[in-house]
C-alpha cells in the first residue's frame, strides 16, 4: 500500500488513469473482522497512581533494603521480647554489671549442669530479691504435665530439676564443679494444691547477649523494649502532627483571605519560637499535673494514658502544640496549588459542592505529600524523644526508650561503653532506615521532585 | 528594604514578648517553689517570696521582669547560686561565652566543610567520590548527637587517650575537638547534601549552558556561576541550624561536662530557679531571633529575585 502511494503522490494524480492503475483494491477497504480488530488494539491495563508508585518504589534498591532492615528492627522490637526469657523491668540481683555473654557465679554454676537435665527452676534465675524459695506449695508445667510439690523448709541457692524426660523426678540439688551433688527427691502430685505459686522453669541459662545494667536488668530485653517505645512514640507523634497540621493547613488554604492571613501569622509566630527551650520547660511543667490527673481520674482514657506514663504523654502534647507547623504549611501550599487547577474549576462549574471537591479532588491529590511528610516526621520525632530522654526529661525508669538507655549508660561510659553503643546503634539504624524509606516514598509518590 | 527590616524587627519583638510570656506562665505552673527544701518552714518560704517579689500577682511579676530586662538587669539567681546576679553567672563566669564559642565554631565548621563537600560531590557526580560522600552524609544525618559524642568519647578519649575526656571550660585547644565535631557533624552532612542537590539543580539551568557555550572552564562554572545560585537553600537552612546548634549544645555539654549555657538551662528548669530560666530564655531567644533576621536579610542580598514583602511560598 505504502509503495503505491510513494510512486504517485496525490499532487501528481493522473486523471487519465483508472483506479485500478493505482493498485488500490476494493478489498482493502472492507470492514475489519473481529480478529483483525483485536490484533490492532493495544491492550494495556490502566495503571493506578498507587500501583505505579509501588512499582517505582520496588525498583528503588536502596529503599527496599532499608525497608527490609526496618522490618527486621520491628520484629526485634515487637517479637523479640517473647523470644528471650528476660523482661525489661526485672532485676536479677546476682547478675549485675555483666558484660556481653558473661554469666554471674550462680548462673555459671547452673549452666555447668544444664546438659544433664531436661529443665529446671533455679532460684538465681528468678527476678527481684528472691534468692530462695520460702516454704509453701509450688507448681510448674512441663510438656503438658503439671507438677506440684511442697517445700517444708526454705530453699536457698539451689535448683529444682526435672530429669530424664517423662520420668518425673523433682529434685533439690547442690552443684559442685559441674556435677550434681546431694540431690534430694521431692514428693510431687499432678494436682495443684490451693494457693500454690507457679514457677517459671527454664531449659537453659539464657545468655545476657549485651550484658546487664547496674540493677541487674538484661540490656537486650531493655533495648528491645526501648526500641518499641521509641518507634511507637515516633509513629503516634507523626500521626498527631499529621492530623493537626493537615486540618489547620487545609482550613487555612481553603478559606483564604483574612482567615488564611491570621492563621499563617500564628504559624509564623510558632515557627520563630526557639522551641527547644519551651519543649524542655513543657516536659517539666506537664509531668506533675498529668501524673495527678492519672491518679485521680478513673476514665478509660486516663487509664490508657497512664500506662504510657506522664513522660511520653507530655512528649505527645509537645508535638501537638509546637511541631505541626511545617505540616500545615505543606498542606496549605498543596491546597492553594490544587485549588487553581483546571479540573477543580471544572468541578465547580459543574456545580460540585465544596465537600465533593475536597473528597474527590483535593484529598486524593494531597495524599502523596501527606504520606511522605508523615514518614519523614517519624524519625525526627524519635530524634526529639531520644534527645529529651537523654537529658533525663522523657520516659522514666523502669520504662525505657532508646534515649533513656543511652542516658543511663552515660555515667559508666568509660567502663561499659557497649551499654551506650548498642541502643545507640539501634537508634541510628531506625532513623537511617526510616529516612531512606521516606526518601524512596518521595521519589515513588512524587516523581516530579526526583532530581 | 528599611521598611522590611523595621517590620521584621517589630515582629521579632512581638515574638520575644510572646516567648517570655509563655515561659513565665509555664514556669509558674510547675508545682512547688524554688525555696522549698526539706528543712524550709512555711515562714521561711514566705520571707523568701517577699524578698524576691514572688508574692506579687503574676502579671506584676511578669511586668517587672520585662521592665528590668529593658534596663539590662537580668535579676539575681534564686536558688542555684543564691543572690548572685544572673548577668554575672551567664557572662562573667563564662557560660555564655563558652556556649557561643562552641556554637560559632560548630557553625563555622559546618559551613566551611559542608559547602565544599557538597560542591565536590556535585562536581564528581556519579564517581566513587560522590558515592562515598552520599553514604557518609546519609548515615551522618541519622546518628543522634549524643551517640556520636559518646562514641568519640569512648574511642578517642578513653581507648586511644588522644583527647581529654572531660572538656571542662575548654581551656585547651584539644578540648574543643570532640565537642565541635559532635556538634557540627549533623550539619556538615546536611549542608553537604543540600549543596549537592541544589548545585545539580543549578547546573541544569540555561545560564550554565550559556557559560559552557562561551567556553568557560568547568571548574569556573561550578565555582562562579553555579555556587552562588545553589547557596540559597543553604542560607535558608542556616536559620534552623542555629537552633540545631543550641539543641545539640544541651546534649554535647552534658556529655562532655562543659559548664555552658545549655547545661545550665536544663539545670535551672529542673531546679526551678525562676530568674535563671527567664534570663536564659531571654538571651537564647534574642540570639535565635536575631540570627533568623540576619539570615532573611542575607537571603535577599544573595538572591535579588526574592521579594521581601511576600511571606507566602
Amino acid at each position: 500500500m505504502k509503495q503505491a502511494f510513494k510512486e504517485f503522490s496525490p499532487f501528481q494524480v493522473n486523471p487519465d488513469k483508472v483506479w485500478a492503475d493505482y493498485n488500490i483494491n476494493a478489498s482493502d477497504f472492507e470492514p475489519a473482522t473481529e480478529s483483525e480488530k483485536e490484533s490492532m488494539v493495544e491492550i494495556r491495563k490502566s495503571v493506578s497512581y498507587w500501583r505505579d508508585a509501588a512499582r517505582r518504589f520496588k525498583n528503588n534498591t536502596v529503599s527496599m533494603v532499608a525497608l527490609g532492615i526496618f522490618i527486621v528492627v520491628l520484629l526485634f522490637a515487637f517479637l523479640g521480647p517473647s523470644l528471650i526469657p528476660y523482661d525489661y523491668a526485672n532485676q536479677y540481683r546476682s547478675s549485675q554489671k555483666l558484660g556481653p555473654f558473661e554469666y554471674s557465679d550462680q548462673e555459671a554454676k547452673i549452666k555447668s549442669i544444664e546438659d544433664q537435665v531436661d529443665c529446671m527452676f533455679a532460684t538465681a534465675l528468678q527476678p527481684g530479691s528472691s534468692t530462695g524459695l520460702d516454704p509453701g506449695d509450688y507448681y510448674f508445667k512441663f510438656k503438658g504435665n503439671t507438677y506440684c510439690f511442697n517445700l517444708d523448709k526454705k530453699l536457698s541457692d539451689s535448683v529444682i530439676i526435672l530429669k530424664d524426660g517423662e520420668l518425673s523426678t523433682v529434685r533439690e540439688v547442690h552443684i559442685m564443679n559441674g556435677e550434681i551433688k546431694r540431690s534430694t527427691p521431692l514428693a510431687f502430685t499432678s494436682e495443684v494444691a490451693e494457693g500454690a505459686k507457679e514457677l517459671t522453669i527454664a531449659k537453659k541459662v539464657f545468655p545476657h547477649m549485651v550484658g546487664t545494667d547496674s540493677q541487674g536488668r538484661d540490656l537486650l530485653a531493655r533495648t528491645m523494649y526501648g526500641a518499641r517505645v521509641s518507634i511507637i512514640i515516633g509513629i503516634v507523634a507523626a500521626l498527631i502532627v499529621l492530623v493537626i497540621g493537615s486540618i489547620y493547613g487545609a482550613i487555612s488554604g481553603l478559606c483564604g483571605g483574612v482567615v488564611d492571613f491570621v492563621m499563617m501569622r500564628i504559624v509564623e509566630l510558632i515557627y520563630s519560637v526557639p522551641e527547644i527551650l519551651l519543649v524542655l520547660l513543657l516536659q517539666v511543667v506537664l509531668k506533675d499535673p498529668l501524673q495527678k490527673w492519672f491518679d485521680a481520674s478513673n476514665s478509660w482514657f486516663a487509664n490508657a494514658l497512664s500506662t504510657l506514663g506522664a513522660g511520653i504523654v507530655s512528649i505527645f502534647i509537645t508535638f501537638a502544640l509546637l511541631y505541626w507547623v511545617t505540616m500545615s504549611r505543606i498542606v496549605r501550599g498543596q491546597v492553594l496549588m490544587l485549588k487553581k487547577q483546571e479540573y477543580v474549576t471544572a468541578a465547580t462549574a459543574l456545580g460540585a459542592s465544596n465537600g465533593r471537591i475536597i473528597r474527590r479532588h483535593l484529598l486524593p491529590n494531597c495524599v502523596g505529600q501527606l504520606v511522605i511528610t508523615t514518614c519523614l516526621q517519624i524519625p525526627s520525632a524519635i530524634f526529639l524523644e531520644s534527645f529529651l530522654s537523654f537529658l533525663g526529661l522523657g520516659v522514666s525508669a523502669p520504662m525505657a526508650s532508646l534515649g533513656s538507655l543511652c542516658s543511663d549508660a552515660l555515667g559508666t561510659i568509660t567502663i561499659f561503653p557497649y551499654r551506650l553503643l548498642f541502643p545507640g546503634a539501634v537508634l541510628t539504624i531506625i532513623v537511617l532506615t526510616l529516612n531512606l524509606v521516606g526518601d524512596g516514598l518521595r521519589d515513588a509518590l512524587d516523581p516530579r521532585l526526583k532530581k | 528594604m528599611l521598611i522590611y527590616i523595621a517590620k521584621r524587627l517589630a515582629a521579632a519583638v512581638a515574638t520575644l514578648l510572646l516567648i517570655m510570656t509563655i515561659t513565665f506562665f509555664l514556669m509558674n505552673t510547675i508545682p512547688g517553689s524554688p525555696f522549698l527544701t526539706e528543712k524550709s518552714t512555711p515562714q521561711q518560704i514566705e520571707l523568701a517570696n517577699q524578698k524576691y517579689g514572688l508574692d506579687k500577682p503574676l502579671v506584676v511579676q511578669l511586668k517587672n521582669y520585662l521592665v528590668n530586662y529593658c534596663k539590662g538587669d537580668l535579676g539575681v539567681s534564686l536558688k542555684m547560686q543564691e543572690g548572685t546576679p544572673v548577668k554575672d553567672i551567664l557572662f562573667r563566669q563564662g557560660k555564655f561565652g563558652l556556649s557561643m564559642r562552641l556554637g560559632l565554631l560548630a557553625v563555622l565548621v559546618a559551613v566551611v566543610l559542608g559547602i565544599p563537600l557538597g560542591c565536590l560531590a556535585a562536581y564528581k557526580r556519579g564517581t566513587w567520590v560522590d558515592g562515598l560522600l552520599r553514604v557518609l552524609t546519609t548515615v551522618g544525618v541519622a546518628i543522634p548527637t549524643f551517640v556520636l559524642a559518646a562514641t568519640l568519647l569512648i574511642y578517642l578519649g578513653v581507648k586511644a587517650q588522644l583527647l581529654p575526656v572531660l572538656s571542662g571550660s575548654l581551656t585547651n585547644w584539644k578540648a574543643y575537638i570532640m565537642p565541635v565535631i559532635s556538634l557540627s557533624f549533623y550539619d556538615v552532612c546536611y549542608i553537604a547534601k543540600l549543596t549537592r542537590t541544589s548545585m545539580l539543580d543549578a547546573i541544569n539551568q540555561d545560564y550554565i549552558r550559556t557559560a559552557r557555550a562561551k567556553g568557560v572552564k568547568n571548574k569556573w562554572i561550578v565555582l562562579k556561576h553555579a555556587l552562588r545560585n545553589s547557596l540559597i537553600p543553604v542560607v535558608t537552612f542556616l536559620g534552623p541550624l542555629i537552633a540545631f546548634i543550641i539543641t545539640g549544645s544541651f546534649v554535647v555539654e552534658t556529655t562532655f561536662s562543659i559548664p555552658g549555657l545549655g547545661k545550665y538551662f536544663v539545670e535551672s528548669v529542673i531546679n526551678r530557679d525562676y530568674t535563671v530560666i527567664m534570663a536564659t530564655t531571654f538571651v537564647v531567644s534574642i540570639l535565635v531571633i536575631a540570627m533568623n533576621l540576619v539570615v532573611d536579610i542575607v537571603y535577599k542580598v544573595i538572591d535579588p529575585r526574592i521579594t521581601l514583602s511576600s511571606t507566602d511560598e
